[in-house]
C-alpha cells in the first residue's frame, strides 16, 4: 500500500513539474499603466504579523491599524503628504472666538454599509466611545475634549477644556473613526468582531494566524470607489518568503522586505519597490536619572561621535537620511535647521573633556534582541564611542522584556523608534519632552521647564503661523539639551506587483484602498 | 493479541501528572519573564499608568497563585481561558492551529518513510557498495543542511522556479492543504530521513545475517515478501522508538518550518504568544504539546507490541 502512494505522489509531483515547467513565464515589467482604472480583483498584502482585534479604541499595533482604517473612518483625513488635514466625513469646522468650540458639519448622504445614514448621534457616539478608554486605551488622545454635543443630525459641536490646535488632527485618528450609536444595538466585543463603518470596504471573515479579508461596499459614499472587490491581508512572518511569494505572483504587495533585499527588488521584473517618506525615527534614548547622563557635556559627546551616514548605508542599504531634529521631515513644523548634533570626532572628544567624565567610562545600550538592524547600530556605536574613549556593552532583551527596563528606567541608554499616528507634533513632543506625559519624557527623565513649557503653549495655540515658530524654538532648545541621540529617519518600504496601481503609504503610516486598482495581465 | 495492550490505561494514568506538571512548570515560568501583557499590547504609547490601567482590566493584578488556581479550575471544565491578545477563547485559536501542525507532522512522517525505507533497503542489501556510500552520503547532507535553508532552496525551485507549488501559506480549502503542505512536509522529511535510514539500514544489516532469514530463504520466500515480511518488520522495531521520540522533537522543529513556510500552525502560535506575554495561549499550546509528546510515546509502544510479540509491556508492569 505504501508503495502505490509513494508511486501516486511521484507521478502527481512529476506530472504537476511538467505542467508548471510550461505554463511558467517571466511577467513583463508593466508599470505606469494609464487610463480608466480597471475594476475588481482581490489585492493580497503580505505582512508578518496578523492582526490582533479591530477594536479602534483598544488596539495599538500598526497591522489592526490598517486592516480597520478601510471599514471605519474618521471626520477628517490627512493629506497625501501627511502635513494637511482634508475634511472628509465632515465638511468643514468653525472655531469660536474663544478658541473654546468647534463647530462641524458632517457630510450628508453617508450610509453606514448596514444601510443606515449616518447622523451626528453616531458621531457624538464614536468620539465619546475613544475618550471612555480612557489611559487603558487611545482615550488620552481627546484629553482636551471637555464635551460632544449633536446639534442637529448633520452639525456637532465640541466643547474643548482648554485651547487646544491638535484637535482637528486627534480627529482624524482611526480610534475617532465613526462607527453606529450604540454599536448598532450590540456589545463592544460583539461589534468588534464584525465592525462596520463608512469605509470603502466591509468585513468579511479573518482566520487567526492566517489571512483577514475585507470585501467591496457596495453602496459607499465615493461614488465609483472602490475600485477592488476584495482585500486580504495574509500573515507570512519570514521576509525571504515575501519576497519569494511577490515574485512567484502569489501576493500583490508585499508590506516592509528586508532593507538588504531591496536592490534585487528594484531590478526583478515585473515587481516594483516602493519606498515612501515617514514620520519615523530612530533614536538613542540616555537615562537622566543614572550618572553621567544627566551631564549635557557626556550627552553631546556620545551625539556627536556618531556617525549618521555609516548608520544609513550600514543599517538601510542607504535608504534613509541621517536625523538631526527631534521631529521627523514628514511631520508637521519640522524644521531642518534645528541643529542636532553632526558626526565630529574632535568636537566629541572636546565636550566629553568639559564633562564629569573626561577619561571616558563603561556603559551600556539596550536593544531589543533578534532584531538585525538595532544589532549592527549598537557595533557601529560600539566602535565608534570607543574612538571617544567610552567602552559601550550591548545589552539584548525580547521586546517586551527591553520594553519593561525601559519603563523601569532601568538602562544606561537604549535604542528607541518613534512613528507619529496623527499629522500634529503634539502627540511625540508632549510624550517625549514633558514628564507628566506619562512616560517621563520618553523614559529619559529629562526635564527642561523651559521646553516643557513651550510645549504647552505650542499646543494651546491654534494660529499655524505662531505654532511653527514654538515648535521651532522646541526642536533647537531639544537639540542643544541632546536628550537623544537622533539617528536617521527612515522610510516606510514595499514591494508590489507591477499590476498594483494607486497604493499610496501617508507619513504616518496609513494608506487608502479605496483608490488602489490591478490592471490586467 | 488484545491483552497485550493492557498497559494502556496504566500508562494513560501514569501520564495525567506529567502533563500536570508541565502545565505547573509553564504557568509560572511564563510569569517569571520580565514584561507583561498590557506592555506588549500598548505598543509605543506603553505609559507605567496606561500598563496598570490595562492591566487591571486584563485581571493580571490579583496574585498569581489566585490566577494558577483559576486556571486549574477552568482546566478541569476544559475551558483554557481567554487569549490576552486576541480576546478569543484560546480552545478556539489552538482548534485553529492543530489541524495544520499535525498534517504537516503527518505529512512528513509519510514523505520520510516513503524515502527512507527503499533508500535503507538498497543500502542495506549490498553494504559498502557504490549505492550504499551514495545513500550515506545523503544522509550526511540531509543532516547538515539547516532546516530553514533547505526549505527557502526547495521554494526556490520547486515554487519560484518551476512554480509547481505555493510558495508558504495553507490554502483556503480542504483540497488545498496537502498541496500547500508538500513542501514543508518534504522538508522536515529530508531532514528526519538521515536518522531512520541509519538506524533502519543497520537493523536491516542485522537481521538479513540472522538465522531466521535463511531459515525463510530456504522455505521458498524470497523478493518483497520476504523483506515485507521478514526483514521489514524485525528491522523496524528498533526504529519505531527513534520515530517516536523524533516526532517529539519535530513539533519543536516546526515552528522554524512553519516560519519559513507561512504556517498558521502551533509553532506560530506559540511564538507569537511568548512574545506578547500572552500566558492563557502559551499555556493552551504547551498543555497540547506535552500530550502530543506523551501520546506518542505510549503509541510507540503499541506499535512496538504489535510489530513484535515478544514484547509483553503489560506482563512487565505487573510483575
Amino acid at each position: 500500500m505504501k508503495r502505490r502512494i509513494g508511486i501516486a505522489i511521484a507521478v502527481a509531483t512529476t506530472a504537476a513539474l511538467l505542467l508548471s515547467a510550461c505554463s511558467s513565464g517571466g511577467s513583463s515589467s508593466t508599470t505606469g499603466s494609464s487610463g480608466t482604472p480597471a475594476k475588481g480583483g482581490n489585492l493580497v498584502i503580505a505582512r508578518s504579523q496578523d492582526i490582533i482585534s479591530m477594536d479602534k479604541t483598544m488596539t495599538f499595533d500598526n497591522n489592526s491599524l490598517r486592516v480597520m482604517e478601510q471599514i471605519m473612518e474618521p471626520l477628517f483625513m490627512v493629506s497625501a503628504d501627511g502635513k494637511t488635514l482634508k475634511p472628509f466625513l465632515a465638511t468643514k469646522y468653525t472655531i469660536s472666538k474663544d478658541q473654546l468650540t468647534y463647530t462641524i458639519d458632517l457630510r450628508k448622504g453617508v450610509k453606514f454599509s448596514n444601510g443606515q445614514p449616518m447622523t451626528a448621534a453616531d458621531v457624538k457616539f464614536s468620539i465619546d466611545q475613544d475618550t471612555a478608554s480612557g489611559s487603558a486605551g487611545w482615550g488620552f488622545i481627546n484629553a482636551a475634549i471637555d464635551q460632544v454635543t449633536a446639534v442637529d443630525d448633520s452639525t456637532i459641536k465640541i466643547q474643548l477644556k482648554h485651547p487646544w490646535g491638535p484637535l482637528i488632527a486627534d480627529l482624524s485618528l482611526f480610534s475617532n473613526g465613526i462607527i453606529p450609536n450604540n454599536y448598532g444595538g450590540k456589545t463592544a466585543a460583539e461589534f468588534y468582531q464584525a465592525p462596520v463603518g463608512t469605509g470603502p470596504f466591509v468585513w468579511d471573515s479573518w482566520t487567526k494566524g492566517q489571512s483577514v479579508k475585507l470585501t467591496k461596499n457596495p453602496t459607499y459614499w465615493q461614488k465609483g470607489l472602490p475600485y477592488l472587490n476584495s482585500v486580504t491581508w495574509t500573515v507570512v512572518p519570514d521576509a525571504n518568503t515575501r519576497q519569494l511569494q511577490l515574485q512567484g505572483g502569489q501576493i500583490d504587495i508585499d508590506d516592509t522586505p528586508s532593507w538588504s533585499s531591496l536592490a534585487t527588488l528594484k531590478s526583478t521584473p515585473g515587481v516594483n519597490a516602493m519606498t515612501f517618506p515617514s514620520t519615523q525615527m530612530d533614536y538613542i534614548a540616555f537615562n537622566e536619572n543614572r550618572a553621567p547622563f544627566n551631564d549635557v557635556h557626556v550627552r553631546t559627546a556620545i551625539s556627536d561621535a556618531i556617525d549618521r551616514n555609516a548608520l544609513v548605508k550600514a543599517v538601510l542599504f542607504g535608504n534613509g537620511t541621517p536625523a538631526y531634529s527631534l521631529l521627523s521631515p514628514g511631520t508637521p513644523f519640522y524644521d531642518k535647521n534645528a541643529g542636532g548634533a553632526t558626526y565630529n570626532v574632535a568636537n566629541a572628544k572636546a565636550e566629553l573633556a568639559k564633562s564629569s567624565k573626561p577619561n571616558g567610562f563603561t556603559t551600556s545600550l539596550l536593544i531589543q534582541s533578534g532584531d538585525p538592524n538595532q544589532a549592527s547600530i549598537a557595533q557601529i556605536m560600539q566602535s565608534e564611542l570607543k574612538a571617544i574613549g567610552i567602552t559601550l556593552n550591548i545589552q539584548q532583551l525580547d521586546p517586551t522584556a527591553n520594553k519593561q527596563a525601559r519603563l523601569a528606567s532601568n538602562f544606561d541608554m537604549a535604542w528607541n523608534l518613534w512613528s507619529m499616528d496623527i499629522p500634529d507634533p503634539d502627540e511625540f513632543t508632549s510624550w517625549a519632552v514633558d514628564p507628566t506625559g506619562g512616560s517621563h519624557s520618553a523614559f529619559t527623565n529629562y526635564n527642561n521647564p523651559a521646553v516643557i513649557a513651550i510645549d504647552k503653549q505650542a499646543a494651546a495655540e491654534t494660529d499655524p503661523t505662531k505654532r511653527a515658530a514654538l515648535y521651532s524654538q522646541l526642536q533647537k532648545m531639544t537639540s542643544k539639551d541632546a536628550f537623544l541621540a537622533y539617528l536617521f529617519y527612515s522610510p516606510y518600504v514595499f514591494a508590489s506587483t507591477s499590476a498594483v496601481q494607486g497604493f499610496h503609504v501617508t507619513p504616518l503610516g496609513n494608506y487608502q484602498l479605496e483608490t488602489v486598482y490591478k490592471t490586467k495581465k | 493479541m488484545l491483552h497485550r495492550l493492557r498497559f494502556l490505561p496504566g500508562r494513560l494514568v501514569q501520564s495525567i501528572p506529567v502533563v500536570f506538571g508541565v502545565t505547573l512548570i509553564v504557568f509560572f515560568m511564563a510569569r517569571l519573564l520580565p514584561g507583561n501583557p498590557a506592555l506588549a499590547l500598548l505598543g509605543q504609547h506603553a505609559t507605567p499608568a496606561s500598563v496598570a490601567a490595562l492591566s487591571k482590566q486584563l485581571g493580571l493584578n490579583t496574585p498569581i497563585w489566585e490566577q494558577y488556581l483559576l486556571f486549574v479550575g477552568r482546566l478541569f471544565q476544559g475551558n483554557l481561558g481567554t487569549s490576552l491578545t486576541y480576546q478569543l477563547p484560546v480552545t478556539q485559536l489552538v482548534a485553529q492551529a492543530i489541524p495544520v501542525t499535525l498534517s504537516l507532522l503527518g505529512m512528513a512522517l509519510l514523505l520520510s518513510l516513503i524515502i527512507s525505507i527503499p533508500l535503507a533497503a538498497v543500502a542495506a542489501f549490498k553494504p559498502a557498495s557504490g549505492r550504499d556510500l551514495g545513500v550515506r552520503a545523503f544522509t550526511l547532507l540531509g543532516q547538515g543542511m539547516p532546516q530553514f535553508w533547505l526549505g527557502i532552496m526547495l521554494i526556490l525551485l520547486l515554487a519560484v522556479g518551476l512554480r509547481a507549488f505555493p510558495v508558504g501559506g495553507y490554502g483556503t480549502t480542504a483540497a488545498d492543504h496537502p498541496y500547500y503542505l508538500f513542501l514543508p512536509a518534504l522538508t522536515l522529511a529530508i531532514t528526519m530521513c538521515p536518522t531512520i535510514i541509519r538506524s533502519l539500514r543497520a537493523s536491516i544489516i542485522n537481521v538479513l545475517g540472522s538465522e531466521y532469514i535463511g531459515t525463510a530463504k530456504s522455505k521458498g520466500s524470497y523478493g518483497a515478501a520476504l523483506f515485507r515480511g521478514h526483514v521489514l518488520r524485525n528491522a523496524a522495531i528498533p526504529t519505531v522508538s527513534i520515530i517516536g521520540v523524533n516526532l517529539g522533537f519535530l513539533v519543536g522543529g516546526s515552528l522554524v518550518i512553519e516560519k519559513v513556510f507561512a504556517l498558521p500552525g502551533l509553532g506560530s502560535l506559540m511564538i507569537n504568544a511568548i512574545f506578547a506575554r500572552d500566558f492563557p495561549t502559551i499555556q493552551g499550546v504547551t498543555l497540547f504539546v506535552a500530550l502530543f509528546v506523551v501520546l506518542v510515546g505510549i503509541l510507540t509502544d503499541v506499535v512496538y507490541t504489535m510489530l513484535d510479540p515478544r514484547v509483553n509491556l503489560g506482563a512487565k508492569e505487573q510483575s
